[in-house]
């Protein structure tokens, strides 16, 4: 068991309760006090096909979901063959018996009467909740917990409902019993000072919804997409619990005008999306830019270009982040790396918004979307919200007066004396449209002058230096990268330093304007920069060489996967 | 200057211009349409203050900037959506869109079925020239088939479509329609939208003289026929067949009106149905995520 933790995947048909029993052991093992990280696929068709849970556990903290599995649950024949290359010597798949799979050499096969429990008990789908107590019972995955997460569950469906399923369960563990088990896979005990931690366990798009309701979100108009439809799934239930408005408007351009008309209002809005969506709203976030709106756009990122793999992994949008709108128009954008960064890091697009009065694009990607991690449970008193600068009452009121950090203070309708108006159109500090070359030299640079700020301002991008060395010791390698590729790097780095490479890693959040100050210091103390993201044109590589003299290799692969470690590993060594 | 005490002295039109002398050319429909605006905001006594006006793009969407009110000069056929962001988060203000036929029916086409639909608690007044007067001259999606236009040299190829059937299709609950020359009229109308709680729809048939040499004042005063009194404003079908009984005729005055529950006023009952408000403990929602 690498790290102290295990990873269990089930897999079958969508409509056998995959996704759900998956739900059922992660909440069990967070209950238990163990960290948890997930990984699902869904159908790829509405009804039906190969869906996909895959649950990391253990006590330290995970930063990905896991290269593969060490326990295995196959629900039904066409789940195990596509999952037949990952049973190496030494994994152990437990199946339903209806089927005789040919089990590959040093496999430990636990065949379990799934479907006739099922079937006996009169239940039409309780394969899943057999293969359960089966797990339960082989690997030690808290038997207590898990019906009591089953009962909880199933309660809104009647008493019968519940014992039926429970009965299923203690079906299958009975069945478990009688095997012999072959392996030493079992869930790691909880460590006794995590006992009592205070977490909870959300998935990426929840936390996003989360982090915006804490950042003091009024307004949220969105469109239906995958992989971004479950924030506003989130919202639309937690929002007007708050007071605050959600819409579902007609098409995305919609969606970010109402935001947009939102923000002039007075009001945090927010919209998201996926890259398509994105595309749509390159106008409106020109607008947003040349009228000093704050507005906030969650990008999850999905395969690309056009529709794309709806359902798969890339981190592609990052051109359509930061250059996405026609003339000099900028935005800021940020990126996530897990769960954890989800909430927090939407509580800073929203600050950051209101700060800088401009939009603010907050990058996520659909690995995460889904993922449920264990995160310490967040204290909205102790998480600063900003509110946008707001006129004085002072003199006469011109919107976009030049002031000396170049943000113009803002007055919402309904403010006596500030009428005025906001423009799509070149301006003079009152919105009166000027087309003059100075005007048009001096706004832009208004414009862009007031980001200036937000490199240093922002939290420093965390070097990933091993233990006890200094920040600048000096790196054969240093890996630069974004969004849930830094989670995978990590892992990786920690395998190559065991074998005494000297590597370090660098992972920017804030994307744009970058950092380039502190991308110039890092690079100066390795040999060899290395830049690794899921995309094939090397986009955050291209950005770095426009932003900075840095000259990195860049790792780009695009595929619909994330990395492994591994394969981080292997490119790393070629570079030695 | 600050939050002075203000008297309450009663608005007069021209305390609503803005200052800005209008770019449009001289016989332009559209000052008819800014005047009776003035007025109808005037007799209603509407702060500026509390009145955002938000236009897309074209000669028509250039009117905030002569209006003393909170204005946003947005993007071709956007203004309906960013209104309604204003009005939703803030349903204290009045909000007024303003625009042209290009803008709201082709570009913006596929917006206004949801503004009516939805019945946001906004006033929508529409400058209709039958032409793209900005970019010098197009042919726009009410323009006659008859017309030569700029991208139409050999004569029109597309039938034009029925904004007023439209709009009571989609469910606008105040229809109207008037002629920029009767500036009376465009008051009364555009008052009326302005008092209405609802989606208020007022269609202006307003001449652009530079670029639409067939669809002129003298056309436009030709065709128009006032609605009769005797009209029942209540029915919805009475009005679609007054529109298919004036046949070549348009019809000018006051269509339809009903009410139904606003946009806003549905999302303030959701936000009690969650039993939400402003002061609730987000502690209770980040204790649904404990495992």
């Amino acid at each position: 068991m690498a790290n102290n933790n295990l990873i269990i995947r089930i897999a079958g048909d969508g409509g056998e309760g995959i996704i759900s029993t998956g739900d059922f052991i992660a909440a069990a093992c967070a209950r238990s006090g163990l960290e948890v990280y997930t990984f699902k696929t869904f159908p790829a068709e509405v009804r039906g096909g190969y869906a996909m849970y895959q649950v990391r556990t253990g006590n330290a903290a995970l930063h990905n979901p896991g290269n593969t599995f060490d326990i295995f649950c196959a629900l039904n024949s066409e789940a195990f063959e596509i999952n037949r290359d990952r049973l190496t010597p030494g994994t152990a798949v437990v199946y339903d018996d209806t089927f005789s799979p040919e089990i590959p050499e040093g496999v430990h096969a636990y065949p379990i009467p799934m479907t006739v429990t099922s079937k006996q008990l009169g239940l039409k789908k309780a394969k899943n909740m057999a293969a359960l107590g089966a797990l339960s019972h082989l690997f030690d995955i808290p038997a207590k917990a898990l019906k009591k997460v089953l009962a909880d569950t199933f309660a809104s469906k009647g008493e019968d409902v519940v014992q039926a399923n429970l009965a299923a369960f203690e079906k299958g563990a009975e069945q478990a019993e009688d095997l012999r088990k072959t392996d030493t896979w079992k869930l790691p005990k909880a460590s006794k000072s995590k006992k009592a931690k205070d977490v909870i366990m959300l998935s990426g798009n929840q936390a996003i919804g989360l982090g915006a309701l804490i950042a003091g979100l009024d307004f949220y108009s969105a469109y239906p997409i995958t992989p971004a439809s479950e924030i506003a799934k989130y919202l639309a239930v937690n929002l007007p619990k708050m007071g605050g408005t959600l819409i579902q408007a007609e098409d995305e351009i919609a969606s970010i005008s109402q935001v947009v008309g939102a923000s002039f209002a007075g009001k945090k809005a927010m919209t998201a999306t996926s890259g398509p969506g994105l595309s749509l709203m390159s106008e409106m976030l020109g607008f947003a830019f040349m009228s000093e709106a704050p507005v906030v756009v969650v990008n999850v990122q999905r395969g690309g270009p056009s529709t794309g793999l709806p359902t798969k992994h890339e981190q592609s949008d990052l051109f359509a982040a930061v250059y996405g709108s026609h003339g000099d128009a900028a935005r800021i954008v940020l990126s996530v790396e897990n769960v954890a960064d989800c909430v927090s890091m939407t509580v800073d697009a929203l600050n950051l918004a209101e700060t800088y009065a401009c939009p603010v694009i907050l990058l996520s990607e659909s690995s995460l979307a889904f993922s449920s991690q264990t995160i310490p449970t967040p204290d909205p008193d102790h998480i600063k919200v900003v509110e946008r600068k707001r006129w004085d009452g002072e003199g006469e009121y011109h919107r976009y007066a030049m002031t000396e950090d170049f943000i113009s203070p803002m007055a919402d309708p309904g403010t006596p004396c500030a009428l005025h108006i906001a423009t799509g159109l070149e301006h003079n500090a009152d919105g009166t449209p000027n087309y003059a070359a100075a005007t048009h030299e001096a706004m832009t640079a208004k414009r862009f002058d007031k980001l200036k700020a937000l490199p240093d301002a922002y939290m420093p991008v965390e070097i990933d230096a091993a233990r006890g060395a200094e920040k600048d010791e000096k790196a054969d390698v240093g890996i630069i990268a974004w969004g849930s590729s830094i989670g995978v790097v990590r892992e990786a780095i920690t395998a190559l330093r065991a074998d005494g490479i000297k590597v370090k890693g660098f992972y920017p959040k804030l994307i744009w304007p970058m950092q380039v100050a502190q991308f110039e210091a890092f690079a100066k103390t390795c040999r060899t920069v290395l830049v690794v993201e899921i995309n094939h044109q090397g986009q955050l590589a291209h950005l770095i060489r426009a932003a900075s003299t840095l000259n990195p290799v860049s790792h780009a692969v695009c595929g619909g996967l994330p990395f492994t470690p591994a394969q981080i590993g292997a490119k790393v060594r070629e570079l030695l | 200057m600050k939050n002075e005490p203000v008297e309450a002295v009663p608005m007069r039109p021209k305390d609503y211009e803005s200052g800005v002398h209008p770019v449009w050319c001289a016989g332009c429909g559209n000052y008819g349409v800014l005047s009776g605006l003035y007025r109808a905001l005037a007799e209603l006594n509407v702060d500026p203050t509390n009145l955002v006006n938000v236009s897309g793009i074209g000669c028509s969407s250039r009117l905030p900037y002569f209006l003393k009110a909170y204005k946003m000069h947005t993007l071709h056929g956007r203004a309906g959506p960013v209104a309604t962001g204003v009005q939703l988060a803030r349903p204290d203000l009045k909000v007024l869109v303003t625009g042209g036929d290009g803008d709201g029916f082709s570009i913006g086409g596929g917006h206004m079925p949801h503004l009516a639909r939805t019945n946001v608690n906004l006033t929508y007044v529409l400058m209709d020239n039958h032409i793209y007067g900005l970019t010098k001259g197009q042919s726009s999606p009410t323009s006659r088939r008859i017309m030569k236009a700029y991208t139409t040299p050999y004569g029109g190829i597309e039938e034009p479509m029925r904004p007023l059937l439209y709009m009571l299709t989609y469910g606008a609950t105040y229809v109207a329609q008037a002629y920029s020359g009767n500036a009376k009229m465009c008051a009364e109308l555009i008052k009326g939208g302005l008092e209405h709680k609802g989606f208020a729809y007022i269609h202006i048939l307003s001449p652009c003289i530079t670029f639409n040499k067939i669809d002129t004042a003298d056309y436009f005063k030709d065709i128009i026929k006032d609605i009769p009194e005797k009209h029942d404003v209540t029915d919805l079908h009475k009005a679609m067949h007054l529109i298919y009984k004036f046949k070549d005729k348009e019809p000018v005055g006051l269509l339809y009106k009903s009410h139904r529950p606003t946009l806003d006023t549905i999302m303030a009952d959701l936000v009690t149905q969650a039993g939400g408000s402003k002061d609730y403990d987000i502690r209770k929602i980040i204790d649904q995520a404990r495992p």
